[in-house]
């Protein structure tokens, strides 16, 4: 979206959807959110992602005025939190945790009560979300009888009747299906077309991989990269997968080069892991050197990095444990 | 799931955002509305809040109606002045509170326990607005229920009311002038004289004879008139005429059913009474976070502490237990009917010689009871705009 745009929706004239600086949350002696700096740019599908207990909601709720920050500054849609949070929630929309209603009243009736709490227009958009979430049918059956995937699609309904320009969606694929994260990876995706801004705090890499422009990665409470995922990506090792007729002397050919590489022998061939930006120039090189040293090479393939991978490698928790 | 959704409208969104005055502490009507309909669609809690406040007393008064119908002589007419002061003064004044504080509690944890909060928090609306539209649409809940179980008790109380006074054991008519009042003595001196009390002004000299069956009847024998020889029926009846004379003022006092005026006064009663228990438990919930645990609270505070300092004067406390709201209502109760917490006084005679409350003034009552409104409601809204989502 462009900024003029931006700046036409936003209460501000902030190019940022979401903006902290600095912001810290305390519970005693554990630091939840550590100083986080993040900044979430209009009108994109935004993963926030992290180890199980590396701050990612409760980041979310201070951002909600869920709960009060110990330090920093946060602005969301260019509005100062929690100084301005009635102008800055008007235009947002969040699940955190687990989405949990009044179970003796349908969707709808709950609906009734969040939209009387919003402007006047938000009761007109009950039954258009109810629709979009795909549970009008079941719109006048108590919420004690959904299933914990339609309480999430409930959530999400929720967020949509206030015509949110950002979204704050917290593990929104729990408790769905296949298919019912296919069409919320659609939802999501629709929702970014029409210019709103998705925040999505996940720790299903694949789907954030395939729904969000840019992600960050928070460790501990701290944000440790942020961006789009490509320019991340980019920045993340390199493998190739080689089937050669004598993968043994082929590591010998390779371990000659001076190459910061790292070659382990597999049932298959072998696996050259290259330092990040090694240029397609060296793969070429690696192929001329087999072919010179009279190895027959079948295949020589660069293995794509996944975000899993990549998240895998920048998280020190999970290097830690590996 | 792609169905569309309403348009981004930004600049129309944008100028609902300026004028939706979301920051305010005053709840709209839809809020009001909304709340009052989570509350009533609690099926469980309405159907027990109606069998407690309107059941009991119906199923009471029904059973009162049917041993009446079948048996008139060994059971009294069900409704009557003495039922109704009766049954408001031990009966509702306790369930209205109770049942008023049950829902007050609902309505101040519902949201926390049911994960509600946090959606609502997210709205940006005011936490304040939040918690004060949960007070009319509670009180719009229990107020009418309070007033249709104590209408069922005055209607019953109105209707089968007994067609005689029950004066000192003697069926007397009701609404009597003095005249006719007196005009009944002389035609039934055995009774004015053998079971009315009467004073020296009387100045009586008949003597009677009691028979656990028949009552008392004159002992012609045993009663000396002012010559010396037994009275004549002209000195009975003249005398049965003084004793009605002097016990005209009691008389009238007594009701076949309850006045307009006490009904009025007493609905005025226990709906106070119902409105603090619902205002007192909606903080103390908020407060807490916990409706069993509130509601507890309730009921020891009503059923135990509010009689025990009531009555027991502690000389250290007094100040304390002055400030106690049960006490204070107390203070406020309607003089017809029976005192709360013991003591004498209160019904037909309207007089109350020996209360064995803790003393306290009306204005001190009347403030008492303010402060624990404001208190509280302070104390529910403070933990709400403060509380963690």
């Amino acid at each position: 979206m462009s900024s003029d745009v931006a700046s036409i929706r936003g209460g501000s004239h902030s190019q940022w959807a979401v903006e902290t600086h600095g912001l810290t949350k305390r519970f005693g002696e554990n630091i939840a959110v550590n100083d986080v700096e993040l900044r979430v740019p209009r009108g994109c599908a935004f993963g926030y992602l992290g180890p199980n207990g590396a701050g990612k909601t409760t980041l979310i709720r201070v951002l909600l005025g869920l709960t009060r920050a110990d330090a920093g500054t946060a602005s969301l849609l260019g509005y100062p939190v929690p100084s301005q949070r009635d102008r800055a929630l008007a235009r947002v929309g969040a699940i955190v945790d687990e989405p949990r209603f009044h179970g003796h009243l349908s969707g709808r009736q709950n609906l009734q009560i969040l939209a009387a709490a919003r402007e006047p227009a938000a009761a007109g958009r009950i039954d258009s979300s109810l629709e979009r979430v795909g549970i009008l049918h079941r719109a006048d059956d108590r919420v004690s009888k959904y299933s914990m995937g339609m309480r999430q699609r409930l959530g999400v309904a929720a967020c949509l009747i206030g015509d949110p320009q950002l979204l704050i969606l917290d593990e929104p694929m729990n408790g769905l299906d296949p298919a019912g994260m296919h069409e919320m990876r659609d939802m999501i995706l629709s929702l970014v077309a029409e210019g709103r801004t998705v925040v999505l705090s996940s720790h299903l890499l694949d789907e954030v991989e395939r729904t969000c422009d840019a992600v960050a990665i928070v460790d501990r409470g701290r944000v440790i990269r942020q961006g789009p995922i490509a320019e991340l990506l980019s920045g993340a090792a390199v493998s190739l997968e080689v089937e050669c007729s004598d993968p043994e002397r082929a590591r010998e050919l390779i371990g000659r080069l001076a190459l910061q590489s790292v070659v382990e022998l597999t049932p298959s061939g072998l696996t050259i892991t290259l330092p990040a930006g090694t240029s397609r120039d060296v793969v070429a090189e690696i192929n001329r050197v087999l072919v010179e040293g009279s190895l027959s090479v079948y295949r020589l393939q660069e293995i794509q990095v996944s975000l899993e991978s990549w998240f895998l490698q920048v998280t020190s928790r999970l290097g830690a444990e590996g | 799931m792609d169905a569309p959704l309403s348009p981004l409208n930004a600049l129309s969104g944008r100028a609902a955002v300026d004028t939706d005055r979301r920051g305010s502490w005053v709840p709209t009507y839809r809020m009001v509305t909304t709340r009052f309909m989570e509350l009533r669609r609690r099926r469980g809690l309405m159907i027990a809040l109606v069998v407690v406040n309107i059941g009991i007393p119906t199923v009471f008064l029904a059973i009162r109606l049917l041993l009446h119908a079948v048996d008139a002589k060994t059971y009294g007419p069900a409704g009557g002045y003495d039922t109704f002061t009766n049954i408001v003064a031990g009966v509702m004044y306790v369930f209205g509170f109770i049942i008023a504080a049950t829902l007050g509690c609902t309505a101040g944890s519902a949201d926390l326990t049911e994960g509600m909060f946090r959606h609502l928090v997210v709205t940006g609306r005011s936490r304040l607005a939040l918690y004060l539209a949960r007070i009319p649409a509670g009180l719009a809940i229990i107020v009418p229920m309070v007033a249709v179980g104590f209408a069922v008790v005055c209607m019953v109380c109105v209707l089968a009311a007994p067609k005689v006074i029950n004066y000192n054991g003697v069926s007397v008519p009701a609404g009597l002038s003095q005249t006719g009042f007196e005009t009944w003595a002389g035609n039934h001196t055995n009774d004015v004289i053998c079971q009315f009390g009467y004073g020296p002004k009387a100045n009586v000299n008949i003597a009677c004879r009691y028979n656990p069956r028949t009552g008392g009847v004159i002992d012609l024998n045993q009663s000396l008139g002012k010559s010396g020889l037994p009275p004549t029926p002209a000195q009975i009846k003249s005398d049965a005429i003084r004793i009605a004379q002097q016990d005209y003022p009691a008389y009238k006092l007594y009701f076949l059913s309850p006045p307009i005026s006490l009904m009025v006064s007493s609905g005025l009663w226990i709906e106070l009474e119902a409105v603090i228990g619902f205002i007192v438990g909606l903080g103390l919930a908020s407060l807490i976070g916990q409706r069993t645990v509130s509601v507890i609270l309730m009921i020891v505070l009503e059923l135990i502490l509010t009689p025990l300092f009531s009555r027991a004067h502690v000389p250290h406390m007094i100040n304390v237990q002055r400030g106690i709201v049960g006490l204070a209502t107390a203070h406020l109760e309607p003089s017809g009917l029976p005192l709360l917490f013991g003591g004498d006084g209160g019904g037909p005679s309207g007089v109350r010689t020996a209360s064995l409350l803790v003393p306290e003034t009306r204005t001190v009552a009347v403030l008492v009871i303010i402060g624990w409104l404001v208190v509280w409601t302070g104390l529910g809204a403070w933990r709400m705009m403060t509380r963690d989502a």
